[in-house]
């Protein structure tokens, strides 16, 4: 019962500094918390994370500010979101064994992949760990931008969070640039996350 | 979590469907769920050409329509700011504040970001294609490589076949 009083004391400070008549905004306000609280559903993230610094700082800052939209909340009971967590394999495997006269090299390097993926995987989930959010991770092979976007259509995520390399005008335009591509292909809303500043102070 | 210190969303919007619908988006994924303790203030910033910029080049005439443009331009912004004002009330979040500032969209959304030290900076996309990109400009990404904050790039779900909205 406190947060619909809560909602109430913001929706008359609000009321009084746009309108007047705060009275009938105030108790419709009451009204609609009410009836939408049970109906608001909690968001579906994805996180396109590689092993670069600013994709774990996207997690991280994803995981800090979406906490309370993810999030279960046991006291009413409502069931949390989904943070999805995607890794995408370059494939280029394929191509530099076409035929393999022992079996033991392409073998050791996928071994090796995987145990790269894995050591990912772990300190991401570390972020999320005691988060109260529901994660789950995918691991897709092939091209990664095109694969995200796949993967944002096939899931029916809310919003996509990606880390941006901070690449210059040059190197983007030759080496493409993933958060650019999804940022115009992807389905959904997509939050482009920079790392602070680490000369001047950070703001985040 | 840390409420000592209010992080500032901003959200920019110009007087198109797709940024009413990125600034509803943003409420809905920074304000509405935090209804008992706001976690962010929201700043709206509506970029308002100037009327040079929406005539083109000067021809012999223009002289006279210039204020007629600038009246028009005005109204739009008012109209703009109110829409948002609406908006907002009607999800109950106050808007710390809203601001119509001249000039060109993506520097005054840049300057708007630093001057409040924004934690999110939000656009809608006007969902060009690839040609239309490379001409006309893309504010959101320009913004989406140069701001030092995070960039949210809100799209409008297209409707199939329904792209008479296209500009």
């Amino acid at each position: 019962m406190e947060t619909y009083v809560d909602a109430i004391g913001a929706g008359d400070t609000a009321a009084t500094t746009t309108t007047s008549g705060a009275g009938d905004t105030a108790a419709k306000m009451m009204e609609t918390a009410t009836a939408a609280k049970p109906i608001k559903k909690k968001l579906k993230v994805m996180v396109a994370i590689d092993e670069s610094k600013n994709s774990f700082y996207a997690l991280e800052w994803a995981v800090e500010h979406l906490r309370d939209v993810i999030s279960a909340e046991p006291e009413t009971n409502q069931e949390g979101g989904l943070l999805t967590l995607v890794h995408v394999h370059p494939t280029y495997l394929q191509y530099i064994y076409p035929t393999g006269g022992t079996d033991s090299v392409p073998e050791s390097m996928r071994k090796a992949r995987e145990e790269n993926t894995t050591k990912l995987f772990t300190r991401a989930l570390e972020i999320c760990r005691g988060k109260m959010v529901k994660t789950e991770t995918m691991i897709i092979e092939g091209d990664a931008k095109e694969m995200i976007c796949q993967a944002v259509e096939q899931t029916h995520v809310d919003l996509l969070v990606v880390g941006s390399r901070g690449l210059g005008m040059i190197k983007r335009a030759l080496l493409g640039s993933v958060s650019d591509y999804c940022a115009q292909h992807a389905k959904c809303p997509i939050l482009i996350v920079r790392p602070p500043k680490e000369t001047s102070t950070s703001k985040q | 979590m840390a409420s000592g210190c209010d992080r500032v969303v901003v959200v920019g919007v110009d007087d198109s469907a797709h940024s009413y619908h990125a600034l509803e988006t943003a409420l809905d994924l920074f304000f509405v769920p935090f209804k008992s303790n706001p976690q962010f203030k929201l700043v709206v910033i509506h970029a308002r050409p100037t009327a040079t910029s929406v005539l083109g080049f000067a021809g012999p005439g223009t002289v006279d329509i210039i204020p007629m443009v600038e009246q028009d331009l005005d109204k739009t912004a008012s109209l703009v700011k109110k829409k948002c004002a609406e908006v907002c009330s009607a999800k109950s979040v106050e808007i710390m504040s809203s601001e119509v500032i001249e000039g060109d969209p993506r520097n005054i959304m840049l300057e708007g970001a630093e001057r409040h030290h924004a934690s999110v900076l939000v656009l809608g996309s006007h969902g060009y294609g690839a040609v239309k990109r490379v001409f006309l400009g893309s504010v959101s990404d320009y913004l989406a490589h140069h701001a030092h904050c995070s960039v949210m790039i809100v799209k409008k779900p297209k409707a199939k076949h329904t792209s008479t909205d296209k500009h």
